[in-house]
């Protein structure tokens, strides 16, 4: 996409969704909350998944990670906006350790070894009850304030999370690190050879699609005011937010979050009209979606009318 | 530009679609005058099961309801209109939901979803929009410890279950000794497994073996094996009804037994003896409600027996305390409103927390943390695959026996 018509639209959706309290109640305020977050969540696995093509489940772990570092944090005194921040930050280094060893299998192995991720942060974080409550979860103090301006708060930060990581994308797009990334998904052992460094350029992708999700993972935390380890890392998320990149087009800047937005738009809507059969509907568009639009609802562009864009 | 203009106009569409959806529900909720009562309930998912035992009372309860002409609010009869969402077992969902309902549907109430952490969440946005939350089956302590001012819960606490319980075995069997505790570290089963070791040793028993496992454990081998190291004369195991029949039958392949056995909840649920047939008998527990006990009452159903006729003739099978406690949470409802005779917010939470009453579920009056005060018990064994009460006295039909060999 050309850069203006680019900039032009990401402006125009993220203030579709900054406006949702003048048109909608607090359940649209909520749903915008929601697009925003998985938004963020799909633009960060974008990093890894899309750019580099190395199929990584572990979104929920960082999510998780994230809610559990910043809960911590606010129980332990320090103000809100400074949890989030430590969050994001513990939980990215987290990552470019992880990243150092999980990154160096490749394909099927690596996409198994993302997922134990998840299920491990599960059970340390279950198991260590003297400091994360366990099975009990951890309650975090409300944030008070009437619910109207609540949900608009959260629904600011959200979309300034989702902001963040779409600028980070473009950038990483623009620079040696995006080509670089791209070059890896091609052909990882000749990108080595033409002087890629390969191992630095996964991880610093890991490292990027790690940190959002944190921040969204913190911010979610304080939102709810209760987390506990099964909600926190939930295996679904994780298969749900590479879903949702999938359905906009992976790899592309908007397509991931495109692909969120029009994902929590189909399960509401599935949801208030088809209250037994929901799972079975959404299920089926997708598998339909993902059959007849293999490179996500972005490439409809291009068959709708072949001469207007690249 | 042409691609701007498609993305534009995608964008919109999508956006219409959801204001639509969003409209549509709005409109139906503003069609009549009603009482409204939200649930998000787990109809599917990991707790599907106890999701729609929820469902099939409350159902039962305002079919009757309505049947009768509906709730009496001061000098007018209103109908109950019961909004129920699957929010699929997943809690994000659960707060998703409870805000639809409250939002959307206007609901004047909320019935919180089946377990400890998911009524905690619930009844989170509850206390935000300052809407009354009952909850049914919700017993730990901890859940109604963060000073919310609209929750409310039918349940007794469950430290009640456990001195009650070592007191009795004791008696029965005074040569006990040591006891062995593996918990599921949720927050209802790791409450009473830590309730159930206090208990224990503040009666002199000692605790030989006590530990938590992870939600999600496909496999007790290794705990079992450690508990049958320390030969304790009493093992007391916590966890829900999969849990449960693992543990039994894994015991039964390690030859692990003592003489007397404890499954929380297992036996409050027909699942569990359904499941596990012979092994089943001579296991004990606890729970908050059986259908022996014969109160009566204020309500839809004026006895025990009354809600128990009704419930097998509509389910052909007994109903457990999460049916009994959860029908009781509409007479809750019912006798506030008929108390306050509005259906002012600020009103209705005030004459919830001041519910004194008597109903077929037993007595409901709510503590200053909002749990139902503490009363006795029933604790419960199976024998020949079917359960039988051994206390409290009054609803006594059975002695306790050794777990067989």
């Amino acid at each position: 996409m050309k850069p203006l018509p680019l900039y032009a639209s990401l402006v125009v959706g993220l203030a579709i969704l900054a406006a949702a309290p003048l048109y909608g109640d607090n359940y649209v305020v909520r749903t915008a909350a929601i697009v925003a977050m998985y938004g963020a969540l799909a633009t960060s696995w974008n990093f890894i998944g899309g750019f580099t093509g190395y199929p990584s489940f572990s979104t929920a772990a960082f999510f998780g990670l994230g809610a559990y570092v910043g809960a911590l944090c606010q129980r332990s005194g320090v103000p809100m906006v400074v949890a989030w921040a430590i969050a994001s930050v513990a939980v990215a280094a987290f990552a470019a350790l992880l990243g150092g060893i999980l990154l160096r299998l490749r394909g099927h192995y690596f996409a198994i070894g993302s997922i134990a991720v998840v299920e491990l942060c599960r059970l340390i974080v279950s198991s260590w009850s003297s400091l994360t409550g366990g099975g009990d979860g951890l309650n975090l103090p409300l944030v008070q304030g009437t619910p109207e301006d609540l949900m608009r708060f959260f629904l600011m930060v959200m979309l300034v999370i989702l902001a963040a990581s779409l600028l980070v994308t473009i950038l990483v797009d623009r620079s040696r690190l995006g080509f670089g990334l791209r070059c890896i998904h091609q052909n990882e052992d000749a990108a080595a050879m033409v002087g890629v460094n390969t191992t630095a350029y996964k991880v610093a992708a890991y490292t990027l699609s790690a940190v959002f999700c944190a921040a969204a993972g913190a911010t979610y935390a304080s939102w709810t005011g209760y987390i506990d380890p099964t909600d926190s890392f939930q295996i679904v998320l994780t298969v749900k937010v590479v879903v949702m990149a999938l359905l906009g087009g992976a790899g592309t800047i908007l397509g991931p979050a495109i692909g969120a937005a029009a994902f929590v738009l189909l399960e509401e809507v599935f949801w208030a009209n088809f209250i037994d059969w929901n799972r079975a509907i959404l299920g089926l568009v997708i598998v339909v979606l993902i059959f007849f639009l293999p490179g996500g609802l972005l490439s409809l562009r291009r068959r709708l009318m072949p001469g207007g864009a690249a | 530009m042409s691609d701007m203009g498609l993305l534009r106009s995608a964008r919109l569409a999508l956006l219409a679609g959801g204001l639509a959806a969003g409209l549509l529900a709005a409109g139906a909720a503003k069609a009549q005058e009603v009482i409204k009562i939200g649930a998000p309930l787990a109809l599917t998912g990991g707790l599907a099961d106890e999701g729609k035992k929820q469902d099939i009372v409350w159902k039962m309860w305002v079919e009757k309801v309505n049947a009768a002409g509906g709730l009496q609010v001061g000098d007018k009869k209103m109908k109950v209109e019961l909004i129920e969402y699957d929010y699929q077992s997943e809690g994000q969902r659960a707060s998703q939901l409870a805000e639809k309902l409250i939002n959307d549907d206007k609901v004047q109430f909320l019935f919180a979803p089946f377990g400890s952490g998911h009524t905690k969440i619930v009844a989170g946005v509850g206390e935000r929009y300052q809407i009354p939350t009952i909850a049914c089956v919700a017993s730990s302590e901890s859940v109604f410890d963060q000073t919310f001012k609209h929750l409310f819960g039918t349940l007794s606490p469950n430290g009640g279950m456990t001195t009650a319980m070592v007191k009795l075995f004791k008696e029965k069997y005074p040569e006990t000794k040591t006891i062995a505790v593996l918990g599921r570290d949720d927050v209802f089963p790791k409450s009473m497994a830590e309730g159930i070791a206090k208990a224990a040793e503040a009666q002199g028993l000692t605790v030989a073996y006590k530990e938590l496992y992870p939600v999600g454990t496909m496999d007790h081998a290794a705990a079992l094996s450690s508990i049958k190291a320390t030969k304790p004369d009493w093992i007391y195991i916590t966890g829900y009804t999969q849990d449960l029949i693992l543990a039994r039958k894994q015991m039964q392949d390690l030859g692990v037994t003592a003489p007397i056995v404890t499954m929380v909840t297992g036996p409050s649920y027909k699942e569990f003896t359904e499941g596990l047939g012979k092994l089943a008998n001579g296991i004990t527990s606890s729970s908050w409600w059986h259908h022996a006990t014969s109160y009566t009452g204020e309500g839809v159903w004026p006895t025990t027996a009354a809600f128990y006729e009704e419930f097998k003739a509509k389910t052909g099978g007994d109903p457990d305390y999460v049916h009994g406690s959860c029908a009781a949470a509409g007479e809750v409802i019912a006798d506030a409103l008929e108390r306050t005779g509005s259906l002012d917010k600020a009103k209705l939470r005030d004459a919830i927390a001041a519910t004194d009453i008597q109903t077929f579920y037993g007595p409901i009056k709510f503590g200053p943390n909002g749990m139902n005060l503490p009363r006795e018990l029933p604790i419960i064994q199976v024998q020949d695959e079917t359960i039988k009460v051994l206390a409290p006295a009054a609803i006594k039909n059975a002695d306790m026996i050794a777990m067989p060999k």
